[in-house]
């Protein structure tokens, strides 16, 4: 079984669906690539944000 | 004569149309084929390789691959979504031979990996349905 923390399987799901939508949002390697760059960086973002947001509920 | 010239006008409509959904079918039969029949290669390879990395990692994490015989709305549901990533469906199966369990974080990451896989490639199979209408590229 593979073991990975809660923030690896966050990066990891991250990545892989930021280079989906970069190749099915935009036509040319340029836009992907910075569209890959972007989804990825507001992926990690609100998850992290949405992390710290149920800090206070969590115990 | 107006009557066959409207049944040519017809014909040559069926024919985009049916392959357009030859297309749909196989992109979700095999996830990517539906945009290699269009010579769309790259997506092609990005589809194969998202959804296959999505179900190779959601299988190892032990996630929940969810059955046609669901006992309620949300196992079918699941089912759907995990169908909709075609021929890894059954390589998911056949990975999980020890069966989910669900009873840590990961395996509960695992079966949204599972679910994300199935609906990416439903998204990719009407992207290509699309695009040999030729209403995308």
């Amino acid at each position: 079984m593979l073991k990975l923390s809660h923030f690896q399987a966050m990066v990891l799901f991250a990545l892989i669906i930021s280079i989906a939508f970069g190749f099915f949002g935009r036509r040319r390697l340029t836009e992907q690539i910075k569209y890959v760059l972007w989804a990825l960086f507001l992926f990690l973002l609100i998850g992290i944000g949405v992390g710290w947001a149920m800090y206070p509920f969590s115990r | 004569m107006v009557d066959m010239a409207a049944s040519e006008g017809e014909q040559q409509n069926l024919q985009p149309q049916a392959k357009a959904i030859l297309v749909g079918l196989a992109g979700w039969a095999v996830p990517g084929l539906g945009h290699a029949l269009l010579k769309m290669w790259g997506r092609a390879v990005a589809c194969f390789a998202a959804v296959g990395a999505l179900v190779v990692f959601g299988a190892s994490m032990r996630g929940n691959l969810f059955g046609p015989d669901g006992a309620d709305a949300f196992d079918k549901l699941g089912f759907i979504a995990d169908a909709g990533s075609g021929c890894f469906y059954f390589v998911a199966r056949a990975m999980e031979a020890a069966g989910p369990d669900v009873s840590h974080a990961l395996g509960d990451y695992g079966t949204r990996f599972l679910a994300t896989a199935g609906v990416l490639n439903l998204l990719a199979a009407l992207h290509a349905y699309e695009a040999a209408h030729g209403r995308k590229v």
